[in-house]
């Protein structure tokens, strides 16, 4: 199956350079006036059509496309096909080989499978975006991740990471993982160790830039950002969470004493208020970037739109 | 009958302790002369000259899926019995987890109706020992014994519970039949589609531990302990296997340990990029693992190869990782593979693995009580003549198997079947690479 075997595909960070990344960080600077409104939306999209094709859920992702190519001129439309029997593997391909033949110029897809994003860019001749493929990647989360952390915290070399929470479901932390370790940071994976395994420390560039500890209040010291997952009780991590989940890793208002005075917050959303983090610290105005993450999310996904049709 | 004068090979009959230059003449159905000089041939006789080659007893292999009945898209007692042949193997053991599962004596009857119709490799069955292979309730095993199963297994699926495992074990021992478990304890692979480790980390798949083969096997081996059944571990993968099966032979329990060609030649890292063609149950492992098979081979603690010849159609296996069937096909190309990971890596020689290959399953399924898996002289004329050193590229397209599903597909190999006779019937017949 190819990877990014067309430049114009965007499936995962895993196999990006460090510069093909920083393009793109570069571009998703450069959108940011246009992604807040303050800038008129430019014309890269002008007459084409994307589709959001979403056979899972969502809504932030989804409105955050659909805003990414109004920005950029283009015309979007959605189809919601979870549930159906198009979530199945054999149909995906088929569902989005008949959108292709409606003329579309890029199509965005999520769906439940891992790998999903790649079958689907393996069977069509216009670019794919992947829009979250199972607990593989979420590559635009992983792009706007690390264009928050970078705004917020300069340049990321050598800085550390802390991503807590249902690591093992987690397409998101293997995105941002990635990411941070393209531009060389250190990664701290923290969750139960029934979440997060020690084999995730393969996600590494290089052996030892991905920790991982069970233990968050030794964890957090001498972080420069903590990444807070979702815990996700639709992906069956449900029996692997005992009553103690937020007692031992939720970000609660103690806990960001421990934190350097620097540090940021991030969370990809939607937040589970009260279970793996706080209200207070959510809201914190001082700390909290969650909806710096969302502006910038669609700043990044213009990039990434951009990138598919000029490259 | 035809007769046929196999003229100065290498017979390598391990169940007669026989590696010798010689001639083998067969006459009709039977094997009729043995020498390590030359037999004249009688008139008629076709001669062919096997000088380089390997003769050997006809290769068994005691764990295929055949598909039929139910799944015939996939593949069909003819198909695969004659993919068999392709192979070298003569006789095969088709696993019970066809649609419906082969758990009634009528269907151990079919089984054989059908291989005889084909007239192909010969096919024996391996009965369900639960029915519907549910776990819940034993089959009619003693009738199917009557009708001809030569062991039992609910393959594809692992007996879950260990009062109902005890039950098979002992209704096995007082059979005088080998039990054959699918070593899967189903609450550690719930969810898993490959092993367990940093590839299935970074590909967001869900991971199949080693420990849960492991477990089961553990567990076995004690509840046999006590009934001294013949219990046989299929499709080992894991080298935590390799000490809990060697620890129960040592003991004096009749324990056998299985092993397949992709799990002495490749590991997990074969699942890059979704490819479903490394998809199997039990996953691929990790090079330590094929290590610690390739030296319990050695070691004569794994004393059985089987291919686990499992047939998907294309549009199956082209299903996206997660939702794609596991398996892959082994019949015709397990030769040469098995060459590669066990002699040409120097674990065992030549002999040794004709007897993996031949008397070794043949004793697991107690098939050498009709003079199968050896060589001898009145005895079944299936015998296998191998050049051990034809070079040929694997290629899934030329097969005669229904299904495409092969991982090894394009690899260069050596080593080849070159002539096949089962019952004294030349089905093969390939001109050895030193004659072309």
């Amino acid at each position: 199956m190819r990877y990014l075997a067309s430049v114009h595909d965007f499936l995962q960070i895993e196999g990006l350079t460090r510069m093909q990344l920083e393009q793109l960080l570069d571009a998703t600077n450069g959108n940011v006036s246009h992604a807040e409104g303050r800038q008129p939306a430019k014309s890269t999209l002008d007459g084409k059509v994307v589709a959001n094709v979403f056979f899972e859920d969502s809504t932030r992702t989804r409105c955050s496309f659909e805003t990414a190519v109004h920005r950029l001129g283009g015309e979007v439309f959605t189809v919601a096909a979870a549930g159906s029997s198009a979530s199945k593997g054999e149909s995906l391909v088929d569902t989005a080989l008949n959108i292709e033949a409606m003329g579309v110029a890029v199509m965005v897809v999520r769906c439940a499978i891992s790998g999903g994003a790649a079958m689907v860019a393996k069977a069509l001749r216009i670019p794919v975006i992947n829009a979250g493929d199972g607990r593989h990647e979420h590559p635009t989360q992983g792009l706007l991740d690390v264009a928050t952390l970078r705004e917020a915290l300069g340049p990321l070399d050598g800085r550390c990471v802390a991503i807590v929470g249902d690591v093992a479901n987690s397409r998101v932390a293997r995105s941002t993982t990635k990411a941070l370790c393209l531009l060389g940071a250190r990664v701290r994976l923290v969750g139960p160790p029934t979440l997060v395994s020690r084999s995730m420390e393969a996600l590494g560039a290089v052996s030892g830039q991905v920790q991982v500890s069970h233990d968050l209040d030794a964890a957090l010291h001498d972080v420069d950002a903590v990444i807070m997952l979702r815990i996700q009780l639709e992906r069956a991590a449900g029996s692997a969470i005992s009553s103690d989940y937020r007692i031992l890793y939720g970000l609660t208002q103690a806990r960001i004493r421990r934190l350097p005075t620097h540090a940021v917050i991030l969370h990809p959303g939607p937040m589970n208020r009260g279970v793996e983090i706080d209200d207070s610290v959510a809201d914190d105005p001082g700390r909290s970037r969650i909806l710096r993450q969302v502006t910038l999310g669609v700043a990044s996904r213009m990039a990434v739109l951009e990138r598919a049709v000029i490259g | 009958m035809a007769t046929y004068l196999l003229r100065g090979g290498r017979i390598i009959d391990p169940a007669s302790g026989l590696d010798a230059t010689g001639d083998l003449l067969i006459d009709g159905a039977a094997i009729r002369e043995r020498s390590t000089s030359r037999i004249s041939p009688p008139s008629g006789a076709t001669v062919i000259d096997c000088e380089g080659c390997i003769v050997a007893p006809g290769l068994i292999d005691p764990h295929v899926h055949l598909r039929e009945p139910g799944q015939e898209h996939k593949e069909t007692i003819l198909s695969g019995a004659s993919a068999a042949i392709e192979g070298g193997f003569t006789t095969v053991c088709c696993m019970p987890n066809t649609t419906p599962a082969l758990d009634l004596p009528s269907l151990v009857d079919f089984v054989r109706l059908k291989a005889q119709e084909a007239g192909k490799a010969r096919v024996f069955t391996v009965g369900a020992a639960t029915v519907g292979r549910k776990g819940e309730e034993l089959a009619p095993m003693g009738a199917m014994a009557k009708a001809g199963a030569v062991a039992f297994s609910d393959d594809g699926d692992c007996i879950e519970s260990a009062a109902m495992m005890q039950k098979v074990l002992l209704t096995c021992a007082a059979l005088g039949k080998a039990f054959m478990q699918h070593c899967q304890d189903a609450s550690l692979t719930k969810g898993g589609v490959m092993n367990a480790g940093a590839v299935a980390a970074r590909l967001g798949l869900g991971g199949w531990p080693a420990v849960a083969e492991e477990v089961i096997i553990e567990r076995d081996v004690r509840l046999n302990a006590r009934v001294g059944a013949m219990y046989h571990a299929q499709h080992l993968s894991s080298g935590g296997s390799v000490e809990i099966i060697k620890r129960a032979r040592d003991a004096g329990q009749r324990v056998t340990g299985e092993v397949s060609p992709h799990h002495l030649l490749l590991t997990d890292d074969l699942c890059e990029g979704y490819n479903t063609q490394a998809k199997m149950n039990p996953p691929l492992r990790t090079a330590t693992d094929v290590q610690a098979l390739r030296q319990a081979v050695a070691d004569g603690i794994i004393t059985v190869l089987g291919t686990d010849h499992a047939p998907h159609a294309v549009a199956e296996k082209a299903r996206d990782f997660t939702a794609a069937p596991f398996g892959i096909i082994g019949l015709e190309c397990a030769l040469p593979l098995y060459a590669k990971a066990l002699v040409e890596s120097g674990a065992i020689d030549w002999p040794r693995l004709v007897a993996l290959l031949t008397i070794e399953p043949a004793r697991l399924c107690g098939l050498d009580g009709c003079g199968l898996g050896t060589l001898t002289v009145h005895g079944p004329a299936d015998v296998t003549v191998i050049d051990p050193a034809m070079p040929w590229t694997i290629d899934a397209e030329s097969f005669v198997s229904l299904s495409r599903n092969c991982p090894f597909d394009g690899w260069p190999v050596t080593g080849r079947a070159t002539h096949v006779f089962v019952r004294g019937e030349l089905l093969l017949a390939r001109t050895p690479a030193r004659q072309q």
